[in-house]
């Protein structure tokens, strides 16, 4: 139910983070979610596909791990900075 | 390609959280003991929030923020109990009031010349109980013509309220609601609960309500 204002303020985050002009450069978004943090993982999964496909973004997968307790919280953002990898 | 990772550790709330603090920290300077009204729709909030403002309007200066997805019937129906100012929070499809919507809110309440503030929140058991909007307490309700396990069903909600209100009591003897078990479920997943009995019926019905209000506003002012 209310996973899509959650999903908003990750990418929001993720923009505040990274600057607008960065954000089709994302590749995934790592989250904590505690069992107990009141959301809907396969909802939340779904809100942060639909979000991250669409720009700025360009199709960053949410990476989920759940964890006990009420935690949720952005853990780290993975992002192609363009260089070859050697 | 060459895929950095950025260590973020933010909580997804803080946002949400910050705001309530400066809600929250807004209300302590203004003395205004605030509760935000929490239960499944159709449990009765607007009718206890009307009779309040009808039988303790004269005496006690009330705001009253109120969130709704569509419409603003709910801060009309108010409107006609009390001559102040009932601010609409009309929140287009979220299920949930969040700190930003009532700070903005607040703007235009007179918190210097008001005494209790009610948030009016939509009606969900499941998403307000996730969102800190800046309140002293959250006041969950829940009628006798829900089910008695709407506590162990929607846990979070009465776990983070310090007040349950059983509403529409008068309508006891035509439903199959035991109120015994209700309070005994709530009791199982919020051994602190206060349990207030109400109706807005019956002579009397609203008497221990006003009795916590009264009593939260001596303690504030005691403060």
């Amino acid at each position: 139910m209310h996973e899509m204002s959650v999903a908003l303020e990750v990418c929001r985050i993720a923009e505040e983070r990274l600057g607008r002009e960065a954000l089709p450069s994302l590749r995934a978004v790592g989250l904590e979610v505690g069992d107990d943090a009141g959301v809907e993982l396969s909802s939340l999964s779904f809100c942060l596909e639909t979000l991250l496909g669409a720009p700025p973004f360009a199709g960053a997968t949410p990476l989920i791990e759940r964890r006990a307790g009420d935690v949720l919280r952005v853990s780290y953002l993975e992002i192609d900075d363009g260089r070859p990898d050697n | 390609m060459a895929v950095r990772t950025i260590e973020v550790r933010e909580r997804v709330m803080a946002r949400n959280d910050e705001l309530a603090a400066g809600v929250r920290e807004r209300l302590a300077r203004a003395g205004v003991p605030a509760f935000n009204l929490i239960s499944s729709p159709g449990a009765g909030k607007t009718a206890l929030l009307e009779r309040t403002l009808a039988d303790l309007g004269g005496a006690l200066r009330l705001a009253v923020v109120t969130g709704d997805v569509q419409t603003q019937n709910d801060a009309d129906r108010l409107a006609r109990h009390t001559d102040r100012l009932v601010q609409a929070v009309v929140t287009n499809g979220a299920c949930h009031l969040d700190a930003l919507q009532v700070s903005t809110a607040l703007d235009a309440v007179d918190l210097d010349a008001t005494d209790l503030l009610f948030i009016e929140n939509v009606g969900n058991l499941v998403c307000p109980a996730s969102w800190d909007l800046g309140e002293d307490e959250k006041i969950a309700l829940l009628s006798v013509t829900e089910g008695e396990d709407k506590p162990v069903k929607y846990p979070k909600a009465f776990r983070q309220a310090s007040v349950l209100v059983l509403t529409k009591l008068d309508l006891i003897p035509y439903v199959p609601f035991s109120v015994e078990r209700a309070v005994r479920y709530a009791l199982a997943v919020n051994p602190d609960l206060q349990v207030l009995f109400t109706s807005t019926i019956l002579p009397e019905g609203l008497e221990e309500w006003y009795g916590f209000l009264r009593a939260r506003l001596r303690r504030r002012r005691a403060a």
